[in-house]
């Protein structure tokens, strides 16, 4: 048992062919014709990073959108995730320090 | 990182970008989740960096932050 | 579980909670003082008795072990080994068996013992629990400190859209207590990834439905009949058409695990046709890998895929029951797997005479699943205990509903044929001018079901059959 599991344990309902830990999404192959979003999370400095990753995808013609979080201590709100998900095909989320 | 695995996990390929000061902590918070986001590391520190320092770590990123947004082939 | 061997000498297991134990506790004092070593177990207070060496058996190893009935025990131990053995207080007894006499002045001359704690209910099952946890071979997933367990299952991909019941080792070894298969017994190979799936897999997706123990058997058997070449589930999964596996439960063990045969039969509020078939639907999802979206590629789909699981009524049947007409023994259990496409309600409440009811049956399986298609699909009919009261008032037998009804759909070929009707849809044009029965000879079952009051009955249409599509499969259920 480690700090960050408390010793619950599931068994394994499927035919284990893969990773028991959540799966990440499919990735697309290219980023043509998708948005991406760029979230910040509010912490000093993100906002520079940001705004120079937006300047170069937009340079290379990729849809970019902003979004950025009330607060970095919590989890974003619903709404703004639910935007950032009906809105953006992927997502990029800085700047955690 | 939460954000990121919710959006995951409603199909939105993500990354997070962290300074290195992160990377045992976002491991820890990983598992603490049961998931393994995209993680990409920019060099510590933040704080003081001047814009023309922020835009080189951006720069410096971007490619690992596609690569890890994009499929292999 | 093995155990340290018992010392030589005399050996007591006790527990304070026992009033004969309490009694005897001097006369264990007065035997500790003689020749022979004395040690006395304590089932429930190392503290008791005074006077004597006590081993703390709380944890009740060393009684498990000696498959310990009653308390107080008495044992004689040489070399290691157990060579003599008696229970409960009766004087003559201990003193021929210590070789000390007298013993235990002003005692009765016989108390019986009590119950061991080992055969206390709740003990007993929550060790066979964490025995039958340890055999678990399963991936065991550590669930994150802040992960919910029950969401935890849906992130992962485990879920039908519904909540599924967390399957920890404790629920899953509770499950196996349901058969007396090995959990690492194959089942079946599940298509679509071909996974062999254990007796164990099967349970713990049998948990997350939300099935009890005494439902393993027939899930169990649903797994085995769905799997096979036969029925053919890897294409009914893959198919853009609405069918899912239907699973109709069939003898004694239906009443003994509290099916529902009767009223809203094929609906919702039970849990036995609820979990079973929810329970195949989740292995095929999770074992075998099949999953909407993906290998499963139903345009619409139908309810039943969640789950669709009810058991037929042969109580008040008119007729034999499906697996006995199958060629099962009458007094076996059985299920019957087919590929249900969904319900269709037949409404007739005038029809007094079986011919008239037959009519009317037979008009609404003609649109199974278009009125212009013929053969290439298999139906089964649900017939009402008010619509079975027609039938056997006129003395119908189940054959001679199913001769009457394949006779009723012979069809008019000209009538069926593409472009007939002004609707493209149909049979190929070579049929024009012949009769094209609608069902083949076997295509038709029938079983009955259903509350006792309303005239209606129910159609169940079938995916295509034939090799290529799936047949209906039945099977005995073994426990």
């Amino acid at each position: 048992m480690s700090a960050t599991s408390d010793g619950r344990v599931l068994l394994d309902p499927t035919g284990e062919l893969s990773a028991p830990t959540r799966e990440r999404a499919p990735r697309p192959a290219s980023l043509d014709g998708r948005t991406v979003g760029l979230l910040d999370i509010s912490k000093p400095r993100g906002n520079v990073f940001l705004d120079r990753l937006e300047a170069q995808l937009t340079d290379r013609g990729i849809a970019v959108r902003r979004f950025t979080k009330p607060t970095f201590s919590k989890p974003a709100p619903v709404d703004l995730r639910q935007e950032i998900g009906t809105q953006c095909d992927l997502v990029i989320e800085a700047l955690a320090d | 990182m939460h954000d990121i695995v919710n959006l995951e996990s409603g199909g939105l390929p993500g990354v997070m970008i962290a300074s290195s000061e992160f990377v045992d902590a976002a491991s820890a918070q990983a598992a603490a989740l049961g998931a393994d986001p995209a993680r990409v590391f920019v060099a510590h520190p933040i704080q003081d960096r001047t814009d023309d320092e922020m835009r080189v770590l951006a720069d410096g990123a971007l490619d690992e932050i596609l690569r890890r947004l994009l499929s292999t082939s | 579980m093995t155990t340290a061997p018992l010392p030589d000498g005399l050996v007591a297991i006790v527990k304070r909670d026992c009033p004969t134990c309490r009694l005897v506790a001097p006369v264990l004092a007065e035997l500790a003082s003689g020749d022979d070593p004395v040690t006395v177990y304590s089932q429930d207070d190392p503290t008791f008795p005074d006077g004597v060496k006590v081993v703390d058996d709380t944890t009740l190893d060393v009684s498990f072990a000696l498959d310990l009935k009653t308390v107080p025990t008495l044992l004689r131990v040489d070399g290691g080994e157990i060579v003599g053995r008696t229970e409960g207080w009766l004087r003559s007894d201990w003193e021929t068996f210590t070789g000390r006499a007298p013993l235990g002045a002003g005692l009765p001359e016989y108390r019986p013992g009590c119950g061991s704690r080992t055969l206390d209910p709740d003990i007993a099952d929550a060790r066979a629990a964490a025995a039958g946890a340890v055999r678990l071979v399963a991936r065991r997933i550590d669930l994150g400190a802040h992960e919910d367990e029950v969401e935890a299952a849906f992130e992962r991909g485990w879920s039908d859209g519904l909540p599924v019941v967390p399957p920890t080792p404790e629920r899953v070894a509770r499950m196996l207590t349901g058969t007396t298969r090995a959990p690492d017994d194959v089942v079946a190979v599940v298509p679509p990834d071909l996974v062999e799936c254990t007796v164990e897999k099967v349970a713990i997706n049998a948990v997350m439905a939300g099935c009890k123990p005494e439902y393993l058997p027939v899930v169990l058997t649903t797994v085995e009949a769905a799997c096979t070449d036969e029925f053919n589930i890897h294409g009914l999964l893959a198919t853009t058409y609405f069918s899912g596996p239907m699973v109709i439960v069939n003898g004694p063990v239906a009443r003994a695990i509290g099916m529902n045969s009767g009223i809203n039969a094929l609906g919702q509020g039970n849990r036995a046709n609820a979990t079973i078939g929810r329970a195949l639907q989740l292995v095929v999802r999770n074992v075998g890998g099949g999953r909407p979206g993906e290998i499963d590629r139903a345009t619409l789909g139908n309810p039943g895929k969640y789950t669709f699981c009810f058991a037929e009524d042969e109580a008040g049947s008119p007729w034999e029951a499906l697996h006995v007409e199958r060629g099962l023994p009458p007094g076996s259990s059985a299920v019957t797997l087919f590929a249900g496409d969904g319900v269709r309600g037949v409404v007739d409440q005038l029809s007094r005479t079986p011919d008239s009811l037959a009519r009317s049956l037979a008009a609404c399986i003609r649109a199974v699943p278009h009125p212009k298609m013929a053969l290439g699909f298999d139906a089964i009919l649900v017939v009402s205990p008010e619509h079975g009261r027609v039938f056997r008032d006129g003395g119908w037998s189940k054959a001679r509903v199913r001769d009457e009804l394949l006779a009723l759909l012979q069809l008019d070929g000209d009538e069926v044929v593409r472009g007939a009707g002004g609707i493209t849809e149909g049979l190929p044009e070579g049929l024009a001018g012949m009769t094209v029965p609608k069902l083949r000879d076997d295509g038709l079952l029938i079983v009955h079901a259903g509350g006792g009051a309303g005239l209606f009955s129910a159609i169940i249409g079938g995916w295509i059959n034939g090799p290529g599509g799936s047949q209906p499969v039945t099977r005995e259920v073994r426990t």
